[in-house]
């Protein structure tokens, strides 16, 4: 049966447990004929990304994480021609660090990053075994999901009913590639644009105005509408630029923009509402 | 270990044993967790799961229900990383193998105190070792008498129970005549302490205390949860771990908002936080007075509650409102002190008056160990009251510590705010280290306050008020002290077992400028690693971590359930290590006093006592504790029945008084004002107090010229106070260490990108944070998590001296927090909400002006180790 590997990011606390259990597995053990000991720094088999989001004070933090995605369509079981690389039964890719000759070939294939790396004094490729060795002695978990406090990885069957409940919402890292992973996201991070609505001449913060992005590119519109302190949060946008407007009756209506949200999320600060 | 007894055990297999991996120490263990063994090697260190050798039934599985939604714990312990990376503490690089010697310290010679932290060591015999201590212990004693030696015998460490981390060694000093005793101070809680103790009694800690079911009702009945300077996702890992974590997600899923009122967006703020009110460090004070400011002027709080429940509302109100100073406490007065917007803190008022609100804490943070934080802390207090504390969803709530440090118990259900289990086991009467529970305290005739150490040492005599025992009531804090203490003699010698003075306390350069004193004749050490204080020691003495032992604990206060455990010995002592206690008998037994600290038990004996008196010895048999290796503490069945917080006091304030002089809550301070009438530093009414006689810390004195920026610092998230600082899969994460371009691993410091940008700072620099109290050298962290006019440092890192007593390379902050006291009369320390500048250093300048140091080797990855000071 196959394994899969769920991971939650909008419960992810970024404790970081998952990468240094980890470490605590495979550095300083050698669980030949699956893994050979990872180095004690620098290499990450589970790698957590601290994605700082926003500007003061509407900041968030998500940890993204880096591990390898056990592809049903491994690239690098292709591209490897010591044909080291091999998928089990239950899907798990492995590197067999018997074979593995050091050509480094799997680390170009590979299309995800900080997932396999090069132990130089080894002269070996590795990465992530979801934890075979110990799948193989009866666990049930990996390092990672057992050290998990939050349920942020959830590591099982991709028949079990739990699994399949998760998987229906999930998304996969570059879906538009071919390579079907067995990991799989939740809740990966969508831009949001926030703000502070507020009336300057008598310094009160606005509550219940109306702000809308439209989307330059698709025209498509996403409305919310200010709290008690006038904060607004359009969240789930996708990538793209927009324009911003803010209208509250009594007052004259606000257009912002273009304020691009490609490539981070957009905190536009203090906005003056004024009478109109 | 079992091979001992076991005649089938087999090296090569691994075996597994359960272990408490929490680092409180002084006999109040958690983080129960399982060490894999393998070939005398620890494979792995994992969460323990509930249920490895139970069935759930077996513990009365529990759930909270709230708004249609269902909470459960895990069946296992939620770890934090350092505890699952400790294996890294274990077989560390800067472990002490075996006893060392300064190389300039001659017993019998030049004994040169003033190169304590600067020069080396040098292995020593034990033999040698041992004939040193005991020699200089009969000196010390015949020339000047027993007071003379100080014991440094509590804070943080391992938990380790018969092995106890501190204090062993006043237990033969007591018996040889007498010792100073450093009193173990009420660190990290100081304000509730000093401050809300006059508010609302509260014993022993000040914080709301009882705590039965209120995170049910919070569930149930709260609209708003303030984390007012509160992280919970880093205070409670220590010795709780990480179920508030879940708390905090749970709350989110029942729609509960979670507002964030801190410096810096901290660890929780930026997972769980639906909002952040930035406001500038210690002057928390200034925002709550305007919120009453705005509650008296529109008439927006429970008049009628203050009416049953409080006393000396009117001052308060005359101060509020101006009446006593001539100054209004506005809002528009609060946002240029506090840096936030009139119109928030004017919402905030308004929010909080129209909804149930609770506030949360998990101790440290910025809120309530800086100056004067005993007036933020009786603020808090007084602005809860005003909206009905103790009715439905209205709270004070700490988000660790479940079940710890009641009014009458060590360990006290009714402090447990989680579903509670039968009993809290406690192991606390086997507990070989300086007991500091209540009904076991034995002080010295001679004690000293933690905070006041280097004054006794380079200013003598003193004077203070109250022991400053974490356990002392209220009343403790009008009783006179004074040092030394007549017939007693100062200090001459120290002895410690929890080095860590310089990277956790007041203005850690004036403890090195202390422990450089002449009048210091001997400072033995005996610790896991050659870190900080041990820099500054003539004798350094190995210590064995509690994997090289057999023991006992308990995992307390998770939130899930508590356990019990029996800690086989997992590996063979590193080097020549010994534990604490090992090492205490061994002195004892040169001067014949062995039979005296055994009290004619083996460490089993020991152990099997620790279970004999833990209070689940009825729940389960020694037999089967020992077998197991651990017990889970079934759930009360009638944990829901359980009067919800203050909720008695809420109801009928006549029957069930508070522990203040008037049993109300005093917005009028009656203890203060009759002993401490004039203190304009701790007035009957809390002010706000931006600088005075103790401190002056505020952009709004002169300093701030010099020194614009305030330093927020909150306990770290990658350690446990000084402890951790050597496992390189913490120090290769992004906000635990910066690397150099000269390899090394700075301690980052946040900055904001404007306050960066103004000084030419880019990411990755390395800058100098400093002030008139000296210097250290940081990574610069440019982020958004910070406001700007403030920088954010985690305390404890590990200390590198370049100039010892003046610069640091380590980035242990605490070296330039203030030395003064919360407050003339209050005694816990201050720091976070200091001045401070930063800027950007040149390296190549700095190698070539402090050449030693910086040729001292350091592990790329696990920074200063033994190797850096060795000769």
């Amino acid at each position: 049966m196959g394994k899969v590997l769920i991971i939650d990011l909008a419960i992810c606390n970024g404790c970081h447990n998952c990468q240094v259990a980890c470490k605590d597995e495979h550095v300083a053990n050698d669980w030949s004929p699956i893994a050979k000991p990872q180095p004690d720094t620098g290499q990450f088999w589970n790698k957590v990304i601290n994605l700082e989001r926003g500007t003061v004070p509407k900041v968030q933090v998500t940890y993204h994480h880096s591990i390898c995605q056990h592809c049903e369509d491994a690239p690098c079981v292709e591209a490897c021609n010591a044909h080291a690389i091999y998928r089990r039964p239950d899907g798990i890719v492995i590197i067999d660090p018997e074979k593995c000759r050091g050509n480094q070939l799997c680390l170009e294939a590979c299309p995800y990053e900080n997932v396999i790396y090069f132990n130089d004094d080894l002269n070996i490729a590795q990465k992530c075994t979801f934890c075979a060795h110990l799948l193989d002695q009866g666990w049930t978990e990996t390092r990672c999901s057992d050290a998990c406090p939050t349920g942020a990885f959830t590591f099982g069957d991709e028949d079990h009913p739990q699994i399949k409940e998760k998987l229906a919402g999930a998304e996969l890292l570059k879906p538009e590639l071919s390579t079907r992973p067995r990991v799989y996201y939740l809740n990966l991070p969508k831009k949001w644009i926030a703000g502070a609505v507020y009336d300057s001449e008598v310094d009160e913060c606005t509550q219940g105005a109306v702000v809308t992005a439209t989307n330059k590119e698709t025209g498509e519109k996403v409305s919310t509408t200010t709290d008690s302190y006038g904060d607004f949060w359009l969240r789930d946008l996708p990538d793209g630029t927009y324009t911003i407007r803010i209208e509250k009756e009594g007052y004259l209506a606000q257009k912002l923009g273009p304020v691009d949200a490609t490539q981070k999320d957009q905190n536009l600060g203090d906005i003056t509402l004024w009478k109109g | 270990m079992r091979e001992e007894t076991d005649p089938t055990y087999d090296p090569g297999k691994e075996r597994s044993v359960v272990i408490g991996m929490g680092f409180c120490a002084n006999a109040l263990p958690g983080n129960a967790a399982v060490t894999d063994v393998r070939d005398g090697k620890i494979v792995r260190i994992r969460p323990l799961p509930y249920d490895w050798k139970y069935d759930p039934e077996q513990f009365n599985p529990w759930e909270m229900t709230a708004r249609g939604k269902s909470f459960k714990p895990l069946l296992k312990s939620t770890l934090p990383p350092y505890s699952i990376g400790y294996k890294k503490r274990v077989y560390s690089p800067n472990r002490v193998r075996y006893p060392l010697k300064r190389v300039d310290w001659d017993p019998n010679g030049e004994r040169n105190p003033q190169n304590r932290g600067s020069s080396k060591f040098e292995r020593i015999s034990w033999d040698e070792a041992l004939d040193i201590i005991v020699s200089e212990i009969k000196r010390v004693h015949d020339t000047y008498g027993p007071y003379a030696i100080l014991c440094q015998g509590d804070g943080h460490g391992e938990d380790k129970i018969v092995h106890a981390s501190h204090g062993c060694n006043t237990r033969l000093l007591e018996r040889m005549g007498g010792y100073t005793y450093q009193i173990r101070n009420t660190d990290s809680w100081e304000g509730w302490w000093w401050g809300a103790k006059h508010a609302w009694g509260m014993e022993p800690l000040g914080q709301m205390s009882p705590l039965n079911n209120v995170m049910l009702d919070m569930a149930e009945n709260t609209d708003l949860i303030l984390f007012w300077g509160c992280d919970p996702e880093t205070t409670p890992w220590p010795w709780e771990a990480q179920t508030a974590s879940r708390l905090c997600y749970w709350f989110s899923e029942l729609g509960i908002k979670q507002t964030y009122v801190c410096p810096d967006a901290n660890y929780g703020t930026v997972v769980h936080g639906d909002q952040w009110i930035p406001v500038k460090p210690n002057t928390d004070a200034a925002l709550q007075l305007a919120i009453a400011y705005q509650w008296f002027k529109n008439g927006t709080y429970d008049k009628k509650y203050l009416e049953n429940h409080a006393h000396g509302v009117d001052s308060f109100e005359a101060y509020v409102m101006g009446e006593e100073d001539g100054v209004p406490k506005t809002p528009e007065w609060a946002s240029p002190i506090t840096g936030v917007p009139t119109r928030i803190i004017k919402t905030l008022a308004d929010e909080w008056a129209s909804k149930r609100v609770s506030i949360a804490h998990s101790n440290g943070g910025g809120f309530i160990r800086g100056p004067y934080a005993t007036e933020p802390a009786r603020l808090e207090v007084l602005l809860l009251a005003m909206q009905g504390l103790g009715k439905p969803g209205v709270h004070q709530v700490k988000m660790f510590e479940w079940g710890w440090l009641g009014p009458r118990l060590f360990f006290d259900l009714e402090r447990t705010a989680m579903p509670r289990g039968l009993a809290i086991p406690t192991v606390g009467a086997a507990y070989r280290g300086f007991s500091f529970l209540p009904w076991n305290l034995r002080f010295p005739k001679q004690i000293l306050p933690k905070t006041l150490v280097p004054d006794a040492i380079l200013s003598p005599p003193l004077k203070w008020y109250s022991t400053t025992m974490l356990y002392m009531p209220r009343e403790d804090q009008f009783k006179e002290y004074v040092y030394p203490v007549e017939g007693c003699s100062e200090i001459r010698m120290v002895w410690t077992d929890s080095p860590s003075w310089i990277t956790c306390w007041n203005c850690g350069n004036r403890f090195i400028e202390a422990m450089r004193h002449p009048s210091i004749e001997f400072m033995l050490a005996q610790h896991p690693w050659l870190e900080n204080d041990c820099l500054f020691a003539d004798i350094v003495l190995p210590v064995s971590t509690k994997f090289e032992l057999s023991d006992i604990g308990t995992g307390v206060g998770s939130g899930e359930y508590d356990t019990i455990f029996t800690e086989e010995k997992c590996i063979e002592p590193l080097g020549e290590s010994k534990s604490d206690y090992e090492i205490v008998l061994m002195i004892a037994e040169r001067f014949g006093l062995l039979e005296e600290i055994t009290e004619g038990k083996s460490v089993e004996e020991w152990i099997k006592y620790g279970y004999d008196t833990s209070g689940v010895q009825d729940l389960v048999s020694w037999e089967e504790l020992h077998e197991k290796g651990y017990f889970v503490v079934p759930t009360d069945e009638k944990w829901k029945d359980y009067p919800r917080g203050l909720q008695e006091f809420h109801e009928d304030p006549e029957g069930h008084p508070l522990t203040t002089p008037t049993g109300k809550i005093e917005f009028y301070a009656t203890g203060l004002a009759e002993n401490f009438p004039d203190d304009e530093e701790r007035p009957p009414v809390p002010h706000y107090i931006p600088h005075g006689v103790s401190h002056q810390e505020s952009l709004s004195h002169p300093r701030a010229k010099k020194y614009p920026l305030l330093v927020m610092s909150n306990h770290p998230r990658w350690s446990v106070h000084s402890q951790h600082e050597d496992i390189t899969w913490l120090r290769e994460i992004e906000t635990c260490k910066v690397k150099g371009p000269d390899g090394y691993q700075y301690h980052p410091l946040w900055i904001n990108a404007k306050d960066a940008g103004e000084r030419g700072i880019r990411k990755g620099d390395i800058v100098k944070l400093f002030n008139d109290r000296g210097g250290v050298l940081c990574g610069a962290y440019i982020t958004e998590r910070i406001m700007p006019g403030v920088v954010g440092i985690d305390h404890g890192a590990k200390y590198d001296p370049i100039v010892p007593g003046e610069l640091d390379r380590g980035g242990a902050e605490n070296t330039i927090c203030p030395s003064k006291t919360t407050s003339k009369n209050a005694f816990g320390h201050a720091v976070s909400g200091f001045l401070a500048q930063v800027e950007k250093v040149d390296l190549d300048e700095l190698h070539a002006q402090y050449p030693e140091a910086f040729a001292r080797p350091f592990h790329p990855d696990a920074g200063p180790y033994i190797e850096s000071f060795l000769a």
